[in-house]
């Protein structure tokens, strides 16, 4: 397996990167004076992807809501019988797998016996084991997960703003499914959703610490199962989502002390990949700053008037398929403060003196994202399965321009794409 | 490596070079006992400090300060341990030597922070009037919005009922009629105090000129007017029954907290024995809570374990169906009685060492986790090293474990159920 190596002069990163002959594509990052090591193997496939033609076939598979979850957790089942935390926790590791709505993936982090652990990766990944018991077991275990989730008032407010803003994208509906959904779940199904996904040619592997590349590999190439990479796409079916959103406006009741609300821009200009939508990104993070920043005359006018409190932020979520603008806090007004923030975005013009120093705001989170290995490790991850170059970052940086900021700003933040989402207190 | 030097005899600066991370810390801490009267005070004055200052004279200035630092960050919180409440203020920076222009960004950032501890902006004798009164309204709804994270709540719920009457039941963001009580001339009266007789300790983390820092914080910081102490009652002792405390709220799933006393202290060598029984019991995916509550009855999705070890309690939570309460509860009490007997194997007490160690170690790559760490050594009175940890937990026996889990004892059972259950 040939890597190529890079190295970045201003963060003083390096990374070795190729692909495997089984189609795997593996970034190794080292990271001296490290204690921890880090090891992420990801599947580009989530929530969002119950729909779709394996490749070689004509017929669509449909499977039940909440499967991609559910396949995550029935990973840690082995053939006999054993559950592959024990083998982590023996080798001192903290394992983890998340699934959220466009990947899932499975991960370690050690201080110690980084290639025991790295092979422990590689051999469940790579080993599907349900059957008809293990998989009702879970459905105890998953139940309760999601209920746990209904009393959650920061995730019911996401979701019911998601619902909002979109009509028929399945990013609207819970990652974890609902208790119904999960009860059609077969191991029939989930074979067939692994056989798919979890093919390597969809898979990327990603380890980061203080670690020997040589050894690295020997272990990755030892750990590697044969495999036959799809020589063509999975076609994912998402069905088709019109520019207009749902609803304007959600509430639901849930006992907090005071109302939380979410609102939200969605992003029409979608449907690419790769450095465009890091730039997309870069110019919406810019622009979300300058207009809901600590700094902004917005975020002044309603922290004065008492109607939002610190936990006020703003973020841009970038995806191929979808995009969309989240801004969320407490507040006694929700309806107010999207009022208010809907009708100054009517009449705000970006200001260069801004930008320029918001632009040096994002150019030291970037440094800082080096910091942790696992966010560097996800940063880098989530930016290769959008097609992008997480290592690329600087050139992409380099070309927004105040000018491109101006455009986005026009072309994002409209009224008629925004909804409004609010948990109201139940009557003590 | 941790390097403190004494800058008056209440303030301590403690400097831990990190230069492989590309940020630098700035951990600010005064520590105040925790008491019903002040917890209050506590709680808000931090915020009214953040407001504004001699440097930036309100938010909208402060932010450009920060965003001219390449997006530095600056927080302000209370924190609880033991018996102390802490005012704690938090900054970060990337390190000066990746500053695009060569800019003293650690000392600037310092400016900013010191500015914000010794120059606030007051009128006729009180804090701005303005700031003082959207920070009261903020710190009230911060102490009513407890309830938003049931998890947290009903484990804060559990530790109330258990230690009623004890310092530590108090809470760190004080309560809605404490803080409807201060005025802007009551907080800048205790705020004028607070400096001089308090003990306060600075920490910085990654890559500086510590002695620049030095020089900043012994021009600026008042001198000492008090000799004072880390406050701390130690662990307290209890003989009386088990309670029980059911609140009803509307909520689909239940939360069921056990709060224990283990009845050692940190200085007690016991104390060994006791993290790797806690994880042994409760603490992580090879403990017997997840292998036993979750994975073979499938009652829950977490129930774990977790100590407080300054005042020498455990709890455990876990979020269950209303209607399995005793299942939950019992399954748990088989399980600590099965680690107080002894009963665990090999694996266990090697998967829960070697967890500890993974989390002990993982605290060098963590600027802000290795600053709570020393703080937390500070606040027990017994300055470990994270490799006195690894060395004495590597050794702990089955024998060890058995020895300081005997002592631990069920003290308030704490559930948080629905308001139709009966």
């Amino acid at each position: 397996m040939q890597l190529r190596k890079r190295t970045n002069t201003t963060t003083q990163e390096t990374v070795y990167e190729g692909t495997h002959p089984s189609g795997l594509r593996i970034c190794l990052m080292p990271k001296a004076g490290y204690r921890q090591n880090y090891a992420i193997f990801g599947t580009r496939y989530g929530s969002v992807d119950s729909e779709f033609i394996v490749p070689g076939e004509t017929e669509i598979t449909k499977v039940p809501d909440g499967i991609a979850h559910y396949l995550e957790h029935k990973m840690f089942d082995m053939p006999d019988g054993s559950n592959i935390f024990d083998r982590f926790a023996q080798y001192g590791a903290n394992a983890n797998a998340f699934t959220s709505f466009n990947m899932t993936a499975y991960l370690f982090s050690a201080t110690s016996n980084l290639y025991e652990n790295l092979s422990t990766l590689l051999e469940y990944v790579q080993t599907p084991h349900f059957t008809p018991e293990s998989v009702e077991k879970e459905q105890g275990i998953i139940g309760q997960e999601i209920r746990m989730y209904d009393d959650n008032a920061g995730w019911k407010v996401f979701f019911n703003l998601l619902g909002c803003l979109y009509q028929n994208n399945p990013v609207k509906l819970e990652i974890a499914g609902t208790i119904d959904s999960i009860a059609q779940i077969t191991s029939d199904y989930l074979y067939k959703c692994y056989n798919t996904f979890y093919n390597l040619s969809n898979m990327m592997l990603i380890v980061i610490g203080d670690i020997d590349i040589e050894k690295t590999v020997q272990t990755i190439d030892a750990g590697i199962r044969s495999n036959k990479p799809f020589d063509e796409e999975i076609k994912r079916i998402y069905p088709q989502e019109p520019e207009a959103i749902a609803n304007a406006y959600s509430e639901q009741k849930l006992s907090v002390a005071q109302p939380l609300f979410m609102i939200g821009f969605k992003d029409r200009d979608v449907g690419y990949g790769g450095k465009p939508l890091l730039i997309k990104t870069i110019e919406m993070n810019i622009l979300s700053t300058m207009l809901f920043g600590k700094g902004s005359e917005l975020y002044k006018k309603l922290y004065d008037e008492g109607l939002i409190n610190a936990t006020f932020s703003a973020e841009f979520n970038p995806q191929i398929d979808y995009g969309f603008t989240a801004i969320e806090g407490e507040s006694k007004n929700p309806k107010e403060v999207y009022e208010i923030i809907t009708s100054y975005l009517e009449s705000y013009t970006p200001e260069r003196d801004a930008f320029e120093r918001i632009k040096k705001v994002i150019w030291g989170d970037y440094i800082r994202s080096h910091n942790d290995i696992e966010e560097y490790a996800h940063t880098y991850l989530t930016t290769a399965f959008l097609d992008g170059d997480y290592f690329d970052y600087r050139s992409a940086y380099e070309q927004v321009s105040f000018e491109s900021v101006v455009k986005r700003y026009q072309e994002h933040f409209k009224k008629e794409f925004s909804a409004l989402s609010v948990i109201l207190p139940t009557e003590a | 490596m941790i390097q403190t030097m004494q800058i008056n005899p209440n303030v301590s600066l403690s400097y831990i070079p990190m230069e492989w991370l590309k940020t630098t810390t700035l951990g600010i801490y005064i520590h105040r006992p925790l008491k019903e009267a002040d917890a209050s005070m506590n709680a808000l004055l931090p915020y009214v400090l953040k407001r504004g200052c001699g440097l930036c004279k309100n938010t909208t200035e402060m932010a450009k300060y920060l965003e001219n630092l390449y997006g530095a960050s600056l927080s302000v919180g209370v924190v609880k341990k033991g018996d102390d409440q802490i005012l704690a203020f938090d900054a970060e920076s990337i390190s000066d030597c990746f500053a695009p222009n060569q800019e003293p960004l650690t000392a600037q950032l310092c400016e900013l922070l010191l500015s914000i501890l010794t120059t606030p902006v007051t009128e006729n004798g009180a804090f701005c009037n303005e700031f003082f009164t959207q920070e009261q309204n903020n710190a009230i709804d911060r102490a009513q919005s407890v309830i938003n994270d049931k998890r947290t709540y009903a484990g804060l719920r559990c530790l109330e009922e258990m230690c009623k009457g004890e310092a530590a039941a108090i809470s760190k963001l004080g309560t809605v009629e404490g803080l409807r009580q201060i005025t802007p001339q009551s907080l800048y009266a205790y705020y004028q105090k607070l400096l001089g007789e308090s003990v306060i300790d600075v920490f910085i983390c990654g890559q500086t000129d510590i002695e620049k820092i030095r020089k900043m914080l012994a021009t600026t910081l008042p001198t000492v007017s008090e000799n004072a102490l880390i406050p701390s009652e130690g662990i307290f002792r209890k003989n009386a029954s088990v309670q029980t405390v059911t609140d009803r709220m509307d909520v689909t799933q239940g939360k069921l907290s056990l709060g224990l006393r283990t009845n050692i202290a940190p200085t007690d060598e016991r104390m060994w024995g006791l993290i790797v029984g806690n994880s042994i019991f409760g603490a992580g995916a090879h403990s017997k809570l997840f292998n036993n509550v979750r994975e073979k009855l499938s009652l829950c999705y977490y129930a774990s374990s977790q100590l407080e070890k300054f005042k020498g309690l455990m709890f455990v939570n876990a979020g269950i169906e209303f209607e399995n309460f005793q299942k939950a509860y019992d399954e748990i009490l088989v399980q600590l009685d099965a680690v107080k007997k002894g009963d665990i194997s090999d694996f266990e007490l090697e998967s829960s060492i070697n967890a500890l160690l993974n989390t002990y170690e993982s605290a060098y790559d963590d600027q802000r986790m290795l600053q709570g760490f020393y703080l937390g050594e500070r606040l027990a009175g017994t300055d470990y090293e994270i490799a006195d940890y690894i060395e004495h937990i590597r050794k702990v026996t089955k024998e060890d474990v058995v020895r300081a889990m005997q002592a631990v004892e069920l003290d308030t059972v704490y559930f948080l159920t629905g308001k139709e259950e009966q």
